[in-house]
């Protein structure tokens, strides 16, 4: 009778415990600032004398070879081996619930102590709202890089491209106005920017008083007479509107959409996504033209999206995150994305794969994301969206 | 002094009560059990509905709740999902969609399982031993296996993504998109899976039921259709409105079926939205849906007991067997039977085939271009997908353990659970105490899955927990805990309270009186308590789909990731999952002659 009068006891204190929060104290934020100041051998004594696991979180499969490169190369100066320091693959979303849950731990030396995030404009929500994350940009890296990528600091940019199928008579694309006439209903493969995000941060961008200009430009210059914008606020809006009810969401894979496009059946489509899945096994490359290198596309040949590094408040190794974050920016921690076409270090002293183009080629005619103005339009623009697309 | 003496008495006394009270396992066991399911029952509902009412991190872009601070109180949800101008998209339409989908799957599984479990128990039909091991095996296989594959099946140039699938490349057919994305694929897909609900809990009647009233009406030269309406029928219609209730509940809480097959028609339902809105953190409105979907279920159970009687009508029903005449089909039992074993293999035979082929293809859907090296590569596989053969890619064996821990301390937790409450709600029947422990072990049933993750992903937060196995095994345990407190339950009431007592009276203490007595002597129904957990855990994705990533990965939630990326590794991750479960499921059936059919619909 006592031990279960015990075990009842037992199952109470476990249940306080979990309860129970002791919120530890975030990292003084002073000390990204000092680092950022600090040299890479500086922050590297420093790194030696931290403790408890090294954790990466990443909207990435590739950070998980990034981190066995890192802890290849520096694990015995740092006390890491594969079995305390561990890159891991997660949603945007799911790294914020993580966080999030990891803040409130007192003792936090298995949580993340860096994270790599696509979304932006969430990601500044974030950085306004919650002491989770802290940005740190190395010195060696400060000037070089292009000032939109230092705040929060970008590792690199992943372009989607428009693609078409050449097959036959198909139609060149020079403008992209042609995407929504009634000739390419359904034949415009896009992965739903219900879900993906950086699908619907695209269009989101569109309707910026910037590119709605250069489309209403282009309609002009496709079609000879002045854009028609009825309800519509803009040309920006008008496009994303009539580019959707003409776009075929039944593939909800990049790789799909790219080898599903380079057969000869499809003919006369066309598609948006990465251009990486160009070099996939089942994709017919010499089937598929790419807009950007036909002469490019009036006014934009398709869109860039940002892969941020943050370091975690609440992590156990905020020195080690730092080194890690300017190993990422070298030659030899981008290599694993590196290795595809269309991943672009924001680092521009890095060279890219032959057959590709370095990211100054890319900056006059994609669509880059301004974080701002996505999380200030996102609420209204996911509404007129998804008014669209059911 | 002699008042002294009373309070003294009296404060004893209650505490003497108290002291005795404790001194019964049972009650010990009832009073933890209702505590702590009282606590990760209704304190995730509690918090789900404040949620609703509050502004969070990523929702302070909405321009309305601009200036607000997180946490700080708000109806900005309730309004905007009920009464905007985009509730039709958000929130009306998704429910009528759902309530669609779930009427007509319904309708689907009865009609498809009632009638087989009417030729398998009414007539002379041919391999019925056979059709009946085979006709339960879409159930025990995940849902989204028999949606991938009718994709794969009836995809053809006319629609979708412009390439031809199994029916079109082989006959040339084209069926139309309706067929293929939306509502009528959705209901259709899900009417098949939960079809063994039917299957089983109509079956069970039939089979039970005294053949004398059928065999009476025969006598008095009734006509077989006057005897199937006038008495088969009125016999089975509480098995059939317990169907209903239970594939319209299952259905309204799938996600994994219109994910797949909602597609380019743009068919969206309340958990595909929920989702959405959840990973752009808008969690208000995404707990709103949550909470809709857990009224559903409550008001599913009210009609169902309302009508019954009561709950336990969910179990199959047993009743006087009799010597049955089977109605003798003639040339036509072989005919059935052919259509009907030609209806199982491609409910369960044929995906297995498309998922292997589709997994040994460079080029999906060609089959001139076949490899192994999805299965067998030690390097990173050609297709530049950064993983390697499904055999040495790390991320699958940490899924596929940590699936199997999950499962295995589920199954633990629930069975162990089920059996406690079992036994301590028949030794306390008709207390407080035990109705409580029996309704809060059955609350979670009535939750569906994805409405469940949400309240455990709302109360991971707070408690510090988020993403965590723990949070994962709790959540499981909670969900499958009806099934096992179902069986041990039922299993506790037929046994009479003597063979304990004998025990009692040598003094033997009361863990040994379980292990040595009471475990053994129920043990298949206890064991149905086990497996049926493992199994459903195993194939889960709605629950987990919310709460597991990272290093708590699991084999479903990699697969949903996959999905999205890498079709071919993707398709040899399905086959893994399907054959670990039917292999569990098989071995289980093996070792203890318990079988999924002994606990289905708990």
């Amino acid at each position: 009778m006592k031990r279960l009068f015990c075990i009842l006891i037992a199952l109470t204190m476990v249940l306080l415990a979990l309860t129970g929060c002791g919120k530890k104290d975030q990292q003084d934020k002073s000390i990204y600032e000092k680092a950022q100041e600090m040299s890479w051998d500086e922050i590297f004594e420093l790194a030696k004398a931290e403790t408890g696991e090294f954790n990466a979180y990443g909207n990435t499969s590739r950070i998980k070879d990034a981190m066995t490169a890192f802890v290849a190369k520096y694990g015995a100066d740092l006390g890491l081996s594969d079995a305390n320091a561990v890159g891991t693959k997660m949603s945007d979303s799911e790294i914020y619930t993580t966080i999030e849950s990891e803040s409130q731990s007192a003792s936090n030396s298995k949580g993340a102590s860096m994270v790599m995030i696509q979304d932006g404009a969430t990601l500044l929500t974030y950085i306004e709202n919650t002491e989770f994350f802290a940005n740190y940009v190395p010195k060696a890296y400060a000037s070089t890089l292009n000032s939109s990528a230092l705040t929060p600091l970008v590792q690199q940019y992943i372009n989607k491209l428009i693609m078409w199928n050449n097959v036959g008579e198909a139609p060149v694309i020079t403008n992209v106005w042609q995407l929504t006439e009634a000739s390419m209903k359904d034949k415009v493969y896009f992965k739903s920017p219900k879900n993906e995000q950086v699908n619907l941060n695209f269009l989101i961008m569109l309707t910026s008083d910037g590119w709605a200009t250069k489309l209403a430009d282009a309609y002009k210059a496709q079609y000879g007479k002045d854009i028609e914008l009825g309800d519509y606020k803009n040309a920006g809006y008008k496009w994303v509107a009539e580019f959707l009810s003409n776009a075929n969401f039944s593939i909800n894979s990049d790789t799909t959409i790219a080898g599903d496009l380079s057969k000869p059946e499809n003919t006369g489509k066309a598609g948006l996504f990465v251009l990486s899945k160009l070099r996939d096994k089942s994709v017919v490359q010499e089937n598929l033209t790419v807009g950007a290198f036909n002469g490019t596309i009036n006014p934009f040949a398709g869109f860039m999206y940002p892969m941020y590094c943050q370091i975690a408040q609440n992590g156990p190794r905020p020195y080690t995150a730092m080194l890690f974050i300017e190993y990422l920016m070298t030659q030899e921690g981008f290599a694993p994305w590196g290795g595809s076409v269309g991943a672009y270090s924001s680092n521009p002293s890095l060279t890219v794969l032959d057959g590709d183009r370095p990211l100054t080629f890319w900056t006059d005619i994609l669509v880059f994301e301004d974080p701002q103005y996505i999380a200030d339009n996102k609420a209204e623009i996911t509404d007129f969206v998804n008014k669209i697309i059911g | 002094m002699t008042e002294n003496f009373t309070a003294v008495s009296g404060k004893r006394r209650v505490m003497n009560s108290i002291k005795a009270f404790f001194t019964q396992p049972a009650n010990i066991i009832l009073t933890v059990s209702v505590v702590l399911l009282g606590f990760f029952t209704i304190y995730p509902l509690v918090l789900l509905v404040l949620d609703t009412t509050k502004v969070h991190i990523a929702e302070v872009m909405f321009k309305e709740l601009r200036g607000l601070k997180v946490g700080q109180f708000t109806f900005f949800h309730w309004y905007r999902m009920l009464l905007s101008d985009m509730s039709g998209v958000y929130f009306w339409n998704p429910l009528k969609n759902a309530v669609l989908m779930s009427v007509l799957a319904s309708f689907i599984a009865i009609i498809y399982g009632g009638v087989v479990a009417f030729l398998i128990t009414r007539t002379d039909i041919k391999a019925k031993k056979f059709i009946s091991s085979v006709f339960i095996f879409p159930y025990i296989m995940p849902s989204w296996t028999l949606a991938s594959f009718w994709k794969n099946f009836f995809q053809n140039p006319g629609i979708g993504s412009g390439t031809g699938g199994f029916l079109f490349n082989l006959l040339g057919v084209r069926v139309s998109e309706g067929f293929v994305y939306g509502l009528v694929p959705c209901a259709i897909v899900l009417g098949l899976h939960y079809a063994p609900f039917a299957y089983i809990l109509i079956g069970g009647i039939l089979r039970n039921m005294d053949a004398n009233l059928e065999e009476a009406a025969t006598i008095l030269k009734a006509s077989r259709a006057k005897i199937i309406r006038k008495i088969t029928l009125p016999i089975v219609l509480p098995a059939l409105l317990s169907t209903f209730l239970l594939v319209f509940s299952s259905s309204m809480s799938a996600y994994a079926v219109p994910q797949f097959l909602g597609g380019s028609s743009g068919f969206t339902v309340l958990t595909t939205t929920m989702k959405q809105f959840i990973n752009s953190g808008w969690y208000g409105q995404g707990y709103i849906m949550a909470i809709f979907m857990i009224i559903f279920g409550l008001v599913i159970l009210a009609i169902n007991q309302y009508a019954t009687g009561k709950r336990k009508s969910f179990t199959t029903v047993t009743g006087k067997s009799g010597q049955i005449s089977y109605i003798k089909m003639g040339g036509w039992k072989y005919a059935a039977a052919a259509i009907i074993i030609a209806l199982c293999i491609f409910c369960s035979v044929l995906p297995l085939i498309t998922f292997a082929l589709e997994s040994l293809c460079v080029i999906p859907g060609d089959y001139s271009t076949l490899t192994l090296e999805f299965w067998i590569s030690k390097t990173t596989t050609s297709s530049g997908n950064g993983i390697r053969g499904l055999f040495y890619e790390p991320q699958v064996w940490t899924a596929f353990k940590n699936s199997l821990l999950l499962s295995g301390t589920c199954a633990l937790f629930a069975g162990t659970v089920g059996i406690l409450i079992g036994y301590s709600v028949a030794k306390r029947r008709g207390t407080f105490l035990a109705k409580a422990a029996d309704n809060l072990a059955f609350l979670p049933y009535l939750m569906p899955s994805m409405a469940l993750g949400a309240a455990f992903l709302a109360i991971g937060g707070p408690l510090g927990l988020s993403k965590t196995f723990f949070l994962l095994a709790l959540v499981g345990s909670i969900k499958y805990l009806p099934f096992a407190s179902r069986s041990g339950i039922n299993a506790m009431l037929q046994l009479s309270g003597e063979i304990e007592e004998a025990a009692l009276i040598v003094n033997v203490p009361w863990w040994k009186r379980m292990v040595r007595v009471i475990f053994p002597i129920q043990r298949s129904t206890f064991i149905s308590g086990y497996l049926l957990p493992f199994t459903s855990c195993m194939r889960e994705l709605s629950l987990f789909t919310l709460l597991a990533s990272g290093s708590t990965v699991i084999l479903t939630t990699l697969l949903e990731d996959w999905q999205a990326w890498w079709t071919q590794s993707a398709n040899a991750l399905n086959l893994l999952i399907i054959i670990t479960v039917l292999a569990v499921n098989f071995i289980v059936n093996k070792l203890t002659g318990a079988s999924i059919d002994k606990g289905v619909g708990g």
